[in-house]
């Protein structure tokens, strides 16, 4: 199952750019980015390519951070394929905690990383109605 | 201008004697509370004959009340106590002060004497905007402005408009509020465009319960065009009524009939001469339930030498300088920050570190505390942390009777301090 970070940081300059710093000089590759606030904090969360270093190297300078799974699902590159995705998952009550797109020219295709409170549910659905989910490597090198 | 002339321009030989004399009965007194019943089985003094003797006495501390909580104090049984006032529980037990009736009436008496000093007579009509319960504040006002014969508006704190309507409407004359509140409430009436000079009939007000400068006293005169009137007590020595400003305003007059008064050097405990700055120590005279005996306030001040125009014999002392210790005054408000500490360390979510800021703003205190997440709860969303914020900031509330703002910062935010942390920043303006 593939993970992302979710990160707590004070929504001020600079705060952001720490974390981009640290994981930069350990040569981590960010493959996705989404942020959300609430004010004057927010959460981050990140797809790195190498997502244990990741963590550590966070953990290390004392970031709250914690490890979510994810789906990462293909979807076709044309109008309406996200919402066909919502339907599957809103029919069979599978509510959605966290979504992004990541990469809009992927093979054709769109990748959506979406978070559910029904992990194994959603994923075994998703198969059900010929939804593609990316491996663990292919999230990791969206 | 005198409410007991004879007593409060008493001579000051007959004052010394009839120190002596009811420090005396205070002895004899307080002898019948276990806590001074111990403390004075180990000493041999049987009688005080000067001033020279008190020194021999042992202070009586905050922890010496909170170790006895909470009937430790009492020497009379409950049948003949009527009433209790407690400060907010701090580190533990709360401070109780038990009153018989003739405690009350003593009380009440003095601070009929305090108002009738800056001139509140029977046909005033007064606006107690403090708080009520088991702070001394609003009730021992609302008492000694009855003894008086005022008309008494027992509105309490907030709700500024509605403030602003009784005082426009019942045309008060007199006003106790928090200074901090006098200058918030005063920007309530630009907004209603009512003019506190013009469209009100107030002359007096009396400010206190948090510490103030002359500058913040001048300006709540200039703003509403009266006389701004600073008083202090601690519920400790019932409440209010311990020392009054009189019209001259130059220094509070401490009752020198109901408390014995001694500046001490907080290190040594060393009795200091009038004039110089030291914690003020004060003997109750005249309590019966519980008399206290060189009770340590914590407060320090010095006493104004001279004597002062209006011919009133009790001696003044000067604004208090500050406490002896930690305790934070917010909005009038005793705050300790242990409660906040402890509150913290209920809610497993939160961190262990913490900061405490105190800013003013619109004249009023403002409280801030900042936490850090517990990482290894953190479960990565929004939501348990907006979560987490509402249930800090209820508890904190329940408390200490005050709403804080709670925010939440990353670790790397904390200062990083070698040995004590520097956890509680008051950034009011030192005045």
């Amino acid at each position: 199952m593939a993970y992302h970070l979710s990160i707590f940081v004070e929504n001020k300059p600079g705060k952001l750019e720490k974390i981009t710093k640290i994981l930069a000089e350990k040569k981590i590759n960010i493959r996705g980015i989404a942020l959300a606030n609430a004010g004057d904090f927010g959460i981050v969360k990140i797809i790195a390519d190498n997502p244990d270093l990741a963590y550590n190297t966070l953990k290390e300078n004392h970031f709250t951070v914690s490890k979510r799974t994810i789906l990462g699902v293909r979807i076709d590159d044309r109008s309406g394929s996200l919402h066909d995705l919502l339907t599957i998952l809103s029919k069979n009550n599978i509510n959605i905690e966290d979504c992004y797109g990541v990469s809009v020219a992927y093979n054709k295709s769109a990748a959506i990383i979406i978070e559910v409170e029904k992990f194994p549910e959603a994923e075994k659905i998703l198969k059900e109605n010929n939804i593609y989910i990316l491996t663990d490597e292919e999230v990791y090198s969206i | 201008m005198f409410w007991e002339k004879e007593i409060e321009t008493i001579d000051k030989k007959e004052l010394e004697k009839y120190q002596i004399q009811k420090l005396n009965e205070t002895l004899n007194n307080c002898k019948k509370a276990p806590f001074y019943k111990k403390v004075f089985e180990k000493l041999n003094i049987e009688k005080i004959n000067s001033f020279e003797d008190i020194k021999r006495l042992p202070f009586t501390t905050k922890q010496d009340l909170r170790d006895n909580f909470p009937y430790g104090f009492l020497t009379i049984g409950l049948e003949d106590v009527v009433r209790l006032h407690s400060s907010s529980g701090t580190t533990g037990n709360p401070t109780v002060v038990f009153h018989t009736k003739k405690d009350l009436e003593e009380w009440t008496n003095l601070i009929a004497r305090c108002m009738y000093m800056v001139g509140v007579r029977k046909n005033d009509v007064f606006q107690n905007m403090m708080g009520y319960g088991l702070f001394t504040g609003g009730i021992g006002f609302h008492y000694g402005a009855e003894k008086l014969g005022a008309l008494i508006i027992p509105i309490g704190p907030g709700n500024s408009k509605r403030q602003i309507w009784f005082m426009k409407e019942f045309k008060t004359t007199v006003i106790h509020i928090l200074p901090s509140y006098a200058l918030r409430l005063y920007t309530f009436f630009e907004e209603m465009g009512i003019d506190p000079k013009k469209d009100l009939n107030l002359k007096i007000a009396f400010i206190g319960a948090e510490p103030h400068s002359e500058q913040i006293r001048r300006k709540i005169e200039e703003l509403y065009n009266i006389k701004a009137y600073n008083s202090y007590g601690l519920s400790e020595m019932n409440g209010p009524g311990v020392a009054f400003e009189c019209p001259y305003q130059n220094g509070m007059h401490i009752w020198e009939d109901n408390y014995y008064v001694e500046i001490i050097n907080p290190e040594t405990g060393e009795v200091l001469p009038d004039g110089e700055e030291g914690e003020l120590v004060l003997t109750t005279l005249k309590r019966t339930a519980m008399p206290l005996i060189r009770y340590r306030t914590r407060d320090l001040t010095r006493i104004i030498p001279g004597e002062c125009k209006c011919g009133r014999t009790h001696r003044r002392i000067d604004r208090i300088k500050g406490r002896s210790d930690d305790m934070l005054i917010i909005n009038g408000v005793n705050i300790f920050p242990i409660q906040i500490e402890k509150t913290i360390m209920r809610i497993p979510e939160v961190g262990n570190n913490y900061i405490i800021e105190i800013k003013k703003e619109n004249y009023m205190d403002k409280l801030y505390v900042k936490v850090e997440l517990n990482e290894k709860t953190f479960n990565g969303t929004l939501t348990e942390i907006e979560n987490l914020q509402k249930k800090l900031t209820e508890e904190l509330k329940t408390e200490l009777g005050i709403s804080p703002v709670v925010k939440f910062v990353e670790a790397s935010s904390f200062p990083e301090t070698e040995g004590k942390a520097v956890r509680v920043y008051d950034l009011r303006e030192k005045e």
